[in-house]
């Protein structure tokens, strides 16, 4: 088990070091001056002037291999550079920023997960029934609107018309624990939906499946009780993909976090980098990119680390 | 008997490199070892060996579906590993294979007489004209309806896709098919079907063939030769009725032992061989069945026995080669 | 393909409106009317206007030109890219794998929105820079989806066939490879096209999309939230648009993939999850006690065969004794309902005896063990038939009329089985020694430490070596005889008296088939009382174990008797053919029996086995044959039955 957490994690540090080349590439990669690409709005061409003096700014006239070595360099020491605006340090705004991230995407982790197991595990032991055809709705109408669209909707419907919650904001936690809370049920609430049904209607095809299995039978000519049988031989072999696809929505759930922060007013790292896309603040943007992917990387490693302790044929397979 | 034997392998053996772990050294797993194996034209050689022992590497290799590691393939006297692109496709004309599971050997979105009449196009066998008239007589010689031409694989029963596999295979002409367990999937009704067809095809058409199976019963009934393996290697190998007969080896004696037979005795334990072919990750020393064998002796663990003649023609790899050994598992 | 016809023509609509747009008589998509910002509905204005004046209808349609242009277009141009790099790879392996499929991965490393904004940072907003990202994002989606659909099929036989055949390559790869990719393929084009819709209509939102003014929904639904307290039904509108969009695709990418892939269709749950305590789904289980076949030929005919077959014998009682047995299949209004997989089969097994049920697939000789421990698949009923059998205590029951909690006292208990692939039948992510120990606990009061020991003590008995530590293994660690020895101590932990194998050593290898069939025989002196039902399809296996042999064909029993008598004169025409089929001895030909086992709803009139026998004549092909008794402790339903050699 730990020669595998310690091969998974190894990975883990190339693939970010994948990330953050690709990163570096990106810019270089496409065809034309990066300097006058940055600059330009539409068709029109950019002042030479300012082309000249964002080309030092990024030290775009030092060799490539030179650039790239800052650029490591700068990820190694917690440097991101500093902003094209306001000439403010990357990694501050971003060290104040991410744990409010973090804070959504977990609460909401947590909530899809508590509420999709179970009404997927209904859904298929009361497969055909009303229920399911219930929840098959809802986690299709939820699968189908788009994050911002349920926040949108969150805030016309529950903080104008109802006046039942405000329409988003932040107060730390330290200051009001209460209301950091409910604030914080809002975008976390909005990004669980979505997830929530993924994990529905994955637990349910799973535990469907695993109905099927052969070993479900052997428990049953063994004479286990239906709750044995059920928590120990199905429910716990179902969560094993289950686990696989929640590592792969780990990206439609960051996506989704960054549109929700911005809808609900969360002062989380979207904002930031929403404003930063806007004003075209490359060092901001690749400092968020970098940041979010990095925690993209790590996210995945825990669903993987945690796979192998459910399914113990991983650690071996690798 | 001098002539040039149609197809021959010359010490083929096919190994896998194997990590163990993330730095782990890297070593090599032997599917296949050394194996040298000649088929004269017309003539059907069986191979038989239990799962895990390269019998079916052994036919792919043959048929250079799969590239061995070391050693050679000739047909005709003509090294394959020379010739390579279009010359070896051109080649293929010539040796077709028969495969076991009948419903993943035909693709389930064509019909039955366009993929049999692939063979025909690619070769070009007939011509274009001629290729509709062709089909019909190819399923006509499998012993279906003409009518299955027009029909998608789905539409029939596992022997009558087996027949359809061996009507592709029949197309190009060949001189040569390797058989590899093609009856073990299907029913035992339907399993004479096919064994029989098989029978007819290699005396009214001469083929030569390669048939690999796990049952001793089926390989004995249609092979001339046959050869048994054991963790990669040749263990012994001969004129069917004697290797089945009399078998010299240990292991084949055991396989014979072990294979329920209807006009049988109730199982003996006593002649049960024990334990677990061993993982080709991690062969015993010296003879690779000692770890089983019921009359082995410090001197097996020494090293490899060589395969050498027992009787003219007649090969065993064993230091006490003979029949039924006062100890050995004889029934 | 009917389930098709609702996404399919919701989204022809669409299409065609978006396509129509610029002809159909709406207002100007652009034309501002300050005045009237934020008007209600109208007759002009079917769903009023915006915060500009500008007609909501008009640029809710146009906005779906940018949407579905963006989506569609990147959708087909990375499925493009994609399916060529995933079949590439997929096919060739090695280096062209490597520069492929890896290298489009790579782009999976980042969050896919995130990889929009920084295409974005980098290209500015707009059209063309939004289908670029998009097309990047979804390019590996697509090359993973193919290539790993190209690896499963590259890997079947007639992929292989292909090659053997000669063909070249690049014909394989479009000819062979292609169509069978291509169902994921167009599953995944639906569902990417659903997504670009929502990244594409999120960066709109964030203003870092589609520029205005041309319209787009992301746009509308961000300038409505400004005005959300004068026109709340303005942010409704493209919100609506938007989630009914991606519901159709959604929808569409569903039904797709239950059309193209049927087996991803489950059959239903559970019933035997559900009914709790219920009554037993079979009202008519005592009444059909005798075999409907009584035919009119039945002059020798003896069809109440308990009366001959062990009639003033002194031979203990049955342990098991189903009579007229009768499977269908149960679904209520499915196709075929009603249909009968198994009937009017009778058996009886003494204590200590061993019984071989004999058939080739489709005989129902599975699913007659099944039946009497309850265990059918939901679709499937018994609908006629008793199975007496004495428990333990001395009560008498009927096996047949058991509900699932009579049955789960009996399974694993008196009554236990053994099934074919022990590596399917072991759950794989609990230990051996658990899993034996949770059947123990489930029958006896005792502690776990205790359940524990005894499961190391039945793993050796079984003959596993090392039990301590195999029991703490998990399944995939043992071999594949090691994992059927473990399965057979798991049936017989509770010391069972009843044991039913359905062909335990099917997919082992000789050597250790005889492994297997040796410790059975070894069980059984342990354990001399215990009745044994061997279900194989090998007569070879028959002739090894058995004491009697009841033969089944197309879900009836077709000859019944010792194992010896039944070997040396077969008295119906299929088991000596099926032993004729065997290729042992000398014989130049084996015996083939003609054409295949008619499918169940196609059975022919009369005898079942008479389309395909030697000595059928026409009454053969009227009436259904009885039973004869053509020696004592011998059945057959044969008219025929003295013809036969």
């Amino acid at each position: 088990m730990l020669r595998y957490i310690a091969y998974r994690s190894l990975l883990a540090v190339f693939l970010v070091w994948i990330v953050v080349t690709l990163v570096f590439l990106m810019l270089h990669l496409v065809p034309g001056d990066p300097a006058e690409l940055l600059l330009s709005q539409g068709s029109t061409a950019a002042d030479p002037q300012a082309v000249a003096n964002l080309r030092e700014r990024l030290g775009l006239d030092d060799p490539l291999w030179l650039q790239y070595a800052h650029h490591i360099g700068g990820l190694l020491t917690g440097d991101l550079g500093t902003s094209f605006r306001d000439g403010a340090s990357v990694t501050g705004q971003i060290v104040q920023r991410l744990p409010r991230t973090l804070e959504v995407i977990v609460a909401a982790a947590l909530i899809a997960a508590a509420l999709g197991v179970p009404a997927g595990t209904l859904a298929a032991v009361r497969s055909g029934g009303w229920i399911d055809t219930l929840i098959s709705f809802l986690s299709s109408v939820a699968l189908s609107t788009p994050v911002f669209v349920v926040g949108s909707v969150v805030i016309l419907v529950f903080a104008q018309e109802l006046r039942l919650v405000p329409a988003g904001g932040y107060v730390p936690f330290a200051v009001d624990p209460a209301r950091h809370l409910l604030l914080l049920m809002l975008p976390a609430g909005t990004v669980a939906l979505a997830l929530w049904a993924v994990i529905a209607r994955m637990t349910r095809a799973s535990v469907l499946d695993v109905l099927e299995r052969d070993y479900v039978r052997t428990a049953r000519a063994k004479g286990l009780s239906r709750v044995k049988i059920l928590r120990r031989h199905v429910v716990r072999n179902a969560m094993i993909p289950v686990l696989t696809v929640l590592g792969l929505e780990m990206g439609t759930l960051i996506g989704g976090t960054v549109l929700v922060e911005f809808v609900f007013n969360w002062p989380g790292l979207s904002g930031y980098l929403v404003s930063a896309v806007d004003a075209r603040d490359y060092p901001e943007v690749v400092g968020i990119v970098m940041v979010i992917s990095i925690l993209f990387v790590f996210l995945n490693l825990v669903v993987d680390i945690v796979s192998a302790v459910l399914d113990p044929r991983i650690s071996l397979t690798r | 008997m001098t002539e040039t034997p149609l197809v021959e392998a010359d010490r083929l053996s096919r190994n896998f490199p194997m990590r163990s772990g993330l730095f782990g050294r890297s070593r090599d797993v032997f599917a296949v070892r050394e194996v040298s194996l000649t088929v004269a034209r017309g003539e059907a050689v069986g191979v038989v060996g239990e799962s895990g022992c390269g019998k079916s590497t052994l036919g792919r290799m043959v048929l250079g579906l799969e590239a061995p590691s070391a050693g050679t393939i000739r047909f005709e006297g003509r090294d394959l590993s020379g010739v390579s692109g279009a010359e070896r496709r051109a080649l293929s004309r010539r040796m077709q294979m028969v495969f076991q599971d009948p419903f993943g050997s035909l693709d389930p979105r064509r019909s039955v007489g366009a993929q049999i009449a692939d063979g025909l196009r690619v070769h070009h066998i007939v011509p274009k004209a001629g290729i509709e008239t062709e089909v019909a007589r190819l399923i006509d010689v499998v012993g279906l309806q003409k009518s299955a031409a027009k029909r998608r694989p789905h539409e029939f029963s596992g022997g009558q896709r087996q027949r359809i596999a061996v009507a592709r295979a029949l197309a190009t002409r060949p001189d040569f098919i390797v058989a590899d367990e093609p009856v073990s999937a299907l029913d035992v009704s339907i399993q004479a079907q096919v064994v029989n067809l098989l029978a007819d095809l290699r005396r009214d058409l001469g083929l030569a063939m390669l048939f690999i199976a796990h049952d001793l019963h089926v390989v004995r009934h249609l092979s001339t030769r046959a050869v048994v393996m054991y963790l990669g290697r040749i263990v012994e190998e001969g004129p069917s009725d004697k290797v089945f007969g009399a078998p010299a080896h240990p292991y084949t004696r055991a396989l014979m032992a072990a294979t329920p037979s209807i006009t049988a005795r109730k199982v003996d334990e006593g002649h049960v061989l024990a334990g677990e072919m061993p993982s080709p990750a991690d062969p015993p020393s010296g003879c690779a069945f000692r770890t089983r064998c019921p009359i082995a002796s410090p001197e097996c663990a020494a090293a490899v026995p060589d395969l050498s003649p027992f009787e003219p023609g007649w090969n065993v790899r064993c230091i006490k080669a003979g029949p039924a050994h006062p100890t050995g598992a004889q029934p | 393909m009917r389930k098709l016809i609702l996404p399919v023509s919701i989204i022809a609509v669409i299409l065609a409106l978006v396509l129509l747009a610029p002809i159909l008589p709406l207002a100007d998509v652009r034309a501002m009317d300050i005045p009237h910002r934020f008007a209600g509905p109208s007759l002009q204005h079917w769903l009023g206007q915006d915060e500009f004046g500008r007609d909501v209808l008009t640029r809710l349609i146009f906005g779906a030109r940018a949407s579905l242009s963006i989506a569609i277009g990147s959708a087909l141009a990375a499925a493009l890219i994609g399916a060529t790099l995933g079949l590439l790879g997929g096919y060739f392996r090695g280096l062209v794998e490597l520069v492929t499929v890896r290298a489009a991965e790579v782009v999976l490393c980042l969050p896919p929105l995130l990889l929009a904004l920084l295409v974005v940072t980098i290209l500015g907003a707009g059209f063309w820079p939004l289908i670029l990202a998009l097309t990047l994002l979804y390019t590996p989606n697509y090359a993973r989806v193919v290539y790993a659909a190209t690896l499963q099929v590259r890997g079947l036989d007639y992929v292989t066939a292909q090659r053997a055949l000669g063909t070249h390559p690049l014909t394989i790869v479009l000819r062979t490879l292609l169509p069978n990719v291509l169902p994921p393929l167009v599953v995944q084009i639906s569902l990417v096209i659903a997504s670009a819709i929502v990244i594409e209509s999120g960066l709109s939102f964030l203003g870092l999309g589609v520029v205005p003014p041309t319209p787009s929904w992301g746009l509308m639904i961000r300038s409505a939230r400004g005005a959300m307290e004068q026109a709340p039904m303005l942010l409704v509108w493209p919100s609506l648009a938007l989630a009914g969009t991606i519901l159709t695709f959604n929808l569409l990418c569903d039904r797709l993939q239950s059309v193209l892939d049927p087996r991803t269709v489950p059959v239903g749950g559970a019933i035997w999850l559900r009914r709790r305590g219920a009554t037993s789904p079979r009202p008519s289980s005592r009444e059909a006690r005798v075999p409907r076949a009584a035919g009119p030929a039945g002059a020798g005919a003896v069809t109440d065969r308990a009366a001959t077959d062990r009639s003033g014998e002194t031979k203990p009682a049955d342990l098991l004794a189903i009579e007229g047995l009768t499977v269908a299949l149960d679904r209520p209004g499915g196709v075929g309902s009603g249909m009968e997989l198994v009937r009017g089969v009778s058996l009886a097994l003494r204590p200590g005896e061993t019984l071989a049920l004999v058939g080739e697939s489709g005989s129902g000789k599975t699913l007659t063990s099944l039946a009497v421990t309850g265990l059918l698949p939901d679709v499937l009923a018994v609908t006629a038939g008793t199975a007496a059998y004495v428990r333990r205590d001395g009560t008498a029951l009927d096996l047949l009329a058991e509900d699932e909690d009579g049955h789960r006292r009996l399974r694993g208990d008196e009554i236990s089985m053994v099934f074919q692939d022990a590596s399917a039948a072991l759950n794989p992510v609990h230990r051996i020694g658990d899993q034996l120990a949770e059947g123990i606990l489930a029958h006896r009061a005792i502690g776990r430490a205790e359940a524990a020991n005894e499961a190391v003590a039945l793993l050796k008995r079984v003959g596993i070596p090392d039990p301590e530590r195999r029991a703490r293994a998990y399944p995939h660690e043992l071999s594949g005889g090691q994992r059927q020895r473990a399965m057979i101590a798991i049936a017989v932990a509770n010391r069972p008296k009843l044991l039913l194998a359905d062909e335990p050593t099917t997919a082992l290898d000789p050597t250790i088939q005889a492994q297997i069939l040796a410790l059975i025989a070894d069980l059984k002196r342990d354990n001399p009382d215990m009745g044994v039902v061997f279900v194989t399809h090998n007569l070879a296996v028959v002739a090894e174990i058995a004491d009697r042999v009841a033969v089944m064909y197309a879900g009836e029993l077709v000859e019944e008797g010792p194992v010896a008598e039944v070997f040396a004169r077969p008295r119906h025409p299929y088991t000596a053919a099926l032993i004729g089929s065997v290729p042992e001895g000398g014989a130049e030909r084996l015996v083939a029996i003609p054409g295949t086992v008619p499918a169940p709803g196609q059975m022919p009139p009369g005898c079942r086995f008479a389309p395909r026998c030697d000595h059928a004549e026409a009454i053969c092909r009227e009436s259904e044959p009885a039973e004869f008794v053509p020696a004592p402790g011998r059945r057959t339903r044969c008219l025929r039955y003295e013809e036969v050699t």
